[in-house]
């Protein structure tokens, strides 16, 4: 449910800027998906292609999924690391515990593609 | 043709998030968003919140759901102004939602909004709706599980009400374990161990939500 509600905030983002740049069949899009957002690449994958029988895409439109895993910066010493199973927000050098997040809740459109 | 985007799939829920947070500081006005798993005790929570906090605050509800108005009629039952949005099938509120129902309120005459979210510890979690704080509501006959196994709700939350604690000695719940979890993923977090149902432990999360909204009016 999470991912198709993405995916329907995806369409109306690509409608407009397609629009804006004059392209009428949107052939790939590319997304990159944090650990923290829940959002499951297959089930993104899924949804899209119930999406893409709208006329804005191209029947074999594809999406392309970069994942990237949740990372923290340690507000004490600075030290960057990669939170463990999106859980452990504790600094692994200093066990300070004012870490802020600095990857893994992206929910960005990089490119599309078509013509 | 490819052209370059890098920009959020919910920058439109974003914007319209920022619009909202806006308004809500100028009017003085603290917007709170209730989140929890379905069958938490949301509604129980707040209709026994509400009925304490009105001697002090100015408050009105907006109450989310599928696709019931079972929730606002009990709301309403308390005389306080409250607005239900259906959402469809969707599971959670987005900020065109919330924003689209401002006007059926007097935001000028309100000291608290409560936004009762969908049942649903995934997806509120990330549609901001220009709250200033995020609650989160875990019951202990839920189990430990929910911290872990969601960790975003509970890092993005304001404070934590653990609901249901008269019934702790018939579950296998165990607080130094939620300490535990919460160390890990939000120390410092405020909570508040309650039972909505008898009334125990309610009166410090009362007084604290209240201050809450006494500071942000005064600002």
């Amino acid at each position: 449910m999470h991912e198709m509600a993405l995916m329907e905030s995806l369409v109306d983002v690509l409608a407009r800027e397609a629009d804006r740049h004059n392209i009428a069949r949107i052939k790939k899009v590319k997304l990159t998906v944090g650990a923290l957002t829940h959002a499951l690449p297959d089930a993104l994958q899924f949804a899209f292609t119930v999406l893409r029988e709208q006329p804005l895409f191209a029947p074999e439109a594809e999406l392309e999924i970069e994942e990237r895993e949740t990372r923290g910066r340690c507000g004490s010493c600075g030290v960057e690391f990669a939170v463990e199973g999106n859980f452990g927000f504790l600094c692994p050098d200093c066990g300070g515990f004012a870490i802020e997040i600095i990857q893994g809740r992206e929910l960005q459109i990089d490119y599309f593609e078509g013509d | 043709m490819q052209i370059k985007l890098g920009q959020n799939l919910l920058g439109a829920n974003a914007a319209v998030a920022g619009e909202i947070r806006r308004l809500m500081e100028e009017k003085g006005l603290l917007l709170l968003n209730l989140m929890s798993s379905p069958g938490a005790g949301k509604t129980t929570l707040l209709e026994k919140t509400l009925a304490a906090v009105k001697e002090r605050l100015r408050v009105a509800v907006i109450e989310g759901d599928v696709a019931t108005t079972k929730d606002a009629e009990r709301i309403a039952r308390l005389g306080i102004p409250v607005v239900q949005i259906n959402t469809h099938g969707a599971c959670h509120l987005d900020a065109a939602m919330v924003r689209d129902v401002l006007p059926a309120f007097d935001l000028d005459n309100l000291d608290l909004l409560i936004v009762e979210n969908v049942g649903n510890l995934v997806c509120p979690a990330e549609f901001d709706l220009g709250e200033a704080m995020k609650v989160v509501v875990l019951s202990t006959t839920e189990g430990n599980d929910k911290v872990p196994k969601y960790p975003l709700m509970f890092r993005e939350a304001g404070a934590l009400l653990l609901n249901k604690i008269d019934l702790l000695p018939f579950t296998d719940f165990r607080l130094d374990e939620l300490a535990a979890d919460l160390g890990q993923i939000h120390p410092g977090l405020p909570r508040f161990d309650l039972s909505a149902r008898t009334g125990e432990g309610m009166d410090r999360w009362i007084d604290w939500l209240s201050n809450q909204a006494e500071e942000r009016r005064r600002r």
